[in-house]
């Protein structure tokens, strides 16, 4: 199965990954791996070569963290796996618009609505807010609530 | 000529052209309401109802709109050459009316040139869209424009070569000279071929779906005519319609019989109204045409016209030239 | 597909061209800046978010329950689809039973919704294409499917449907009559959408060869939906995750072979008429029982998150929701299938002429408010 053959070959490139499964089945995915962000690009190209697609690229806005999911899939059923890297507020992690084409557009979403600038992607203009926005909305102290929760508090 | 009241050369022309210019918006209003009232029917709905018994008013109504309505000049346009060009598609084919003959010795001025001079006459309206895209400094416009110049020119020889193969039966350019060779059999079944190529090339000279790409809304906006708006708009629209009854009345002459009944029984109706009985059957195909089916792109238009139709058309004139020696 | 011999960069006529924002046929408010080289299209960039509302945003200042009509309006042509996802999405998250009855209905209302989205797209396309008469036989048939849906939810277009552990009030014999009557009804129309459309030698011509999306560039860009059937690969969500009680029904899957307009314009026509034999299978075997189950008032799911995917009718479509233990998710994000479907007109448009754009864009049958959210 592809699920298996790409946990190995990741396990091969980046050898210190934890695999966490998916017991309750509410992640709708078979694991999920944390991956340092200098990792992400050979993870990226591992899925690549196998022949998994991109399904998503989102991120998440905690006090202590910022949080990018990778949903990675293949054609075949139950083959979604989910890839987390965890890096710093000023932190800029590399892109992969050059392995995944369809990157570039959902890491200028993700720019747009947390301000995350992705080393290595040339196009990083508002998508989908005005073309002179400054401002990022989706991070959790926009506006005047600041409404930010630690990682651990909500994935222990 | 015979005596009388009529016989003044000068009076008949006067008459003529009053006529001309009565009908011409007459059934260029109709047209619009008929269209109306074929696409609403052939989509399942029954068209304009509101404004007079069955919509009939509702084109009068369309125009005093239109009149009303603010002439919108664009910034940087080319003021002379915006506002001749609803003019100038307008005017040839009022020429068009003069030289067919609606009935026997109904033709408002015999001329033995009057295939020549409609057909040397429409193509005037490539002009006047040109012109009218042009001046409009609008991208759209423009390429609409140069996409219908294209069209016209390369839809213009089909046309004329079928016209050619009837021309060459007759031995004649008048119309009235085709009309009567026709008192027994009707060309359509003697130059089958001609006749299609005629129709098919006709839709596309007058901007008509599936060639209407020069006006394709959902593509350019309006082609064209984006920029213009109110009664210059109108005089484009009424342009159209008028050319469609032109093209329709010479399909009608060349191929259909003219004012000739079927096989030259008459049945007692007067030559006129199965002239323009024929007329207005042929104007209901083409509208039916275009309610039905999707646009064709330009490229498959053009490869169409000088791929397939020009060698076809040749082929009939030389059959039909060599048929002619034999006999 | 038109040959063209590529012009030197050197000798090409470049100018701009807009295409929209206010355009009879992008389908929302869409933007394309093109290059165009006379008739052929040089560059294309897509520009989107003249629709951008905030729902993302929204989702978080809500309660689960009050996000529930948000979530028709991001993809209003499956409106009951999303509102599907989403009352499973959480009921998933907080493990919330849902009797039978509940599941054939919502399932019956889905598929009739995705029968009416894919309606719509089928005049819509003939009327960019220039074909006027399609679009109003569409729409005619696409007024019993939304009458039948007006009766049940009290809406026809944005739904609010479906409830966390079933639906808001159940069907009667009334719904079932108009549904089956609509069944008998579309069962003879396929014949006349075949020999107006399907058979008509101007349509074809538009549609072979144009636009061709292989398999490659799909997974390049996460491409899914019946643009990615259309290419060969045969996936599809309700097949490979089978959700709600989709693993009951016995329906195909139709694939394409080469992936350019016709093949895609095959694909969903076929789907709407495996849909009604999923809305046939699922009439016969309805059970009776509650149509809710009973749910607290306030809704505290457990910490965490949920991933739930399904097939909208334009993909494969999901809902994201972190939660923190309160009312409100932390972060509530929706996966939807038009972003990656326009995206890869990036690479598809570039070649081609302003005409086979137009055809292009409409085969792929994206709706942009759900794109921009």
């Amino acid at each position: 199965m592809k699920v298996q053959e790409i946990e190995r070959v990741i396990l091969e490139k980046l050898p210190d990954t934890i695999f966490k499964r998916d017991e309750t089945g509410k992640t709708g995915s078979s694991w999920s791996a944390v991956v340092a962000a200098s990792g992400i690009r050979d993870a990226a190209k591992a899925f690549e070569t196998s022949g998994f697609f991109l399904e998503d690229i989102m991120a998440l806005d905690f006090q202590d963290t910022f949080e990018l999911v990778y949903h990675f899939n293949c054609y075949e059923p139950g083959s979604r796996v989910v890839v987390r890297v965890l890096f710093g507020h000023d932190q800029v992690p590399p892109s992969i618009c050059d392995i995944f084409r369809g990157a570039g557009w959902l890491e200028r979403e993700v720019h747009d609505f947390f301000g995350i600038s992705f080393s290595g992607n040339p196009d990083l203009r508002p998508l989908l807010l005005p073309e002179d926005a400054d401002y990022h909305p989706l991070r959790k102290d926009f506006g005047k609530v600041s409404a930010y929760r630690k990682r651990e508090d909500i994935y222990g | 000529m015979s005596e009388g009241f009529l016989s003044s050369e000068w009076l008949r022309l006067i008459l003529g052209l009053l006529i001309v210019l009565g009908f011409s918006q007459l059934n260029a209003l109709f047209l619009v309401w008929l269209e109306r009232k074929v696409a609403g029917h052939i989509q399942l709905r029954p068209g304009p109802m509101e404004v007079g018994p069955h919509g009939l008013l509702q084109t009068i109504m369309d125009g005093i709109k239109l009149i009303g309505k603010e002439l919108i000049l664009p910034l940087q346009a080319d003021k002379k050459l915006f506002f001749v060009a609803p003019v100038l598609v307008f005017m040839p084919v009022l020429v068009g009316f003069l030289v067919l003959p609606f009935g026997p010795n109904m033709v408002i001025h015999e001329m033995n040139v009057g295939v020549l001079l409609i057909f040397a006459f429409s193509t005037f309206t490539v002009l006047a869209i040109l012109a009218g895209g042009w001046a409009s400094n609008n991208k759209y416009a423009l390429l609409g424009a140069v996409r219908s110049v294209a069209q016209n020119i390369a839809y213009e020889i089909p046309l004329l070569l079928a016209v050619m193969s009837v021309v060459i039966m007759v031995n004649s350019l008048s119309f009235s000279d085709i009309v009567n060779a026709q008192r027994t059999v009707w060309f359509i079944f003697l130059q089958p071929v001609a006749g299609l190529i005629y129709l098919i090339s006709a839709t596309a000279e007058t901007n008509r779906a599936p060639f209407d790409i020069p006006e394709a809304e959902s593509e350019l906006v309006a082609g064209f005519h984006t920029e213009y708006s109110g009664m210059g708009f109108g005089l484009f629209f009424l342009a159209e319609y008028t050319n469609m009854f032109i093209v329709s009345a010479v399909a009608t002459s060349l191929f259909f019989g003219g004012w000739n009944g079927p096989f030259g029984i008459s049945l007692g109706i007067p030559g006129v109204f199965w002239f323009l009985f024929k007329t207005y059957v042929l104007i209901f195909v083409i509208m039916w045409v275009r309610w039905t089916f999707p646009r064709i792109r330009f490229d498959q238009l053009m490869n169409f016209s000088w791929k397939v139709m020009i060698p076809v058309s040749l082929a009939n004139l030389v059959v039909t030239a060599i048929v002619l020696k034999l006999i | 597909m038109a040959e063209r011999q590529i012009a030197s960069p050197a000798s090409q006529k470049i100018y701009s061209l807009n295409l929209g924002p206010q355009h009879p046929s992008t389908h929302g408010v869409l933007r394309i800046l093109l290059d165009l080289d006379g008739e052929f299209i040089v560059k294309a960039d897509p520009v989107i978010g003249y629709g951008h509302r905030g729902h993302e945003k929204m989702g978080e200042n809500r309660i689960y329950k009050q996000f529930l009509p948000n979530t028709s309006r991001m993809d209003y042509l499956s409106g009951m689809i999303f509102n599907h996802g989403f009352a499973l999405a959480v009921e998933k998250l907080i493990g919330i039973e849902v009797p039978e009855r509940a599941k054939y209905i919502r399932v019956i209302a889905s598929e009739l919704n995705r029968i009416s989205s894919h309606l719509l797209w089928f005049g819509t396309y003939l009327m960019d294409l220039g074909g006027f008469t399609p679009f109003l036989y569409a729409f005619d048939d696409r007024e019993h499917i939304l009458d039948i849906l007006d009766s049940v939810s009290g809406s026809r277009l944005t739904y609010s449907y479906c409830r966390f552990g079933g639906v808001c009030r159940d069907v009667d014999a009334a719904f079932i009559d108009m549904t089956r009557a609509f069944l008998k009804r579309m069962a003879g129309r396929w014949a006349d959408y075949d020999n107006l459309v399907t058979k008509n030698i101007i349509f074809i011509n538009r549609t072979r060869d144009v636009g061709i999306i292989d398999r490659e560039l799909s997974r390049q860009y996460g491409v899914t939906g019946p643009n990615l059937r259309a290419c060969g690969i045969g996936y599809d969500v309700r097949k490979a995750e089978p959700y709600e009680v989709y693993d009951r029904f016995d329906f195909e899957v139709p694939t394409g072979s080469k992936g350019d307009a016709l093949d895609r314009y095959d694909v969903r026509f076929k789907e709407m008429q495996q849909s009604c034999r999923i809305i046939d299978q699922a009439l016969d075997h309805l059970p009776g029982g509650p149509y809710l189950s009973k749910v607290p008032q306030k809704l505290v799911p457990p910490k965490g998150e949920v991933y739930f995917a399904f097939e909208s009718a334009r993909g494969l479509t999901a809902y994201y929701l972190v939660s923190d233990g309160s009312t409100s998710p932390y972060r509530c994000h929706i996966r939807v299938p038009s972003f990656g479907n326009l995206n890869v007109l990036n690479e598809v448009l570039p070649e081609t002429m302003v005409a086979d754009a137009i055809s292009i864009l409409g085969s792929i049958d994206v709706v942009i408010p759900e794109i921009d959210r």
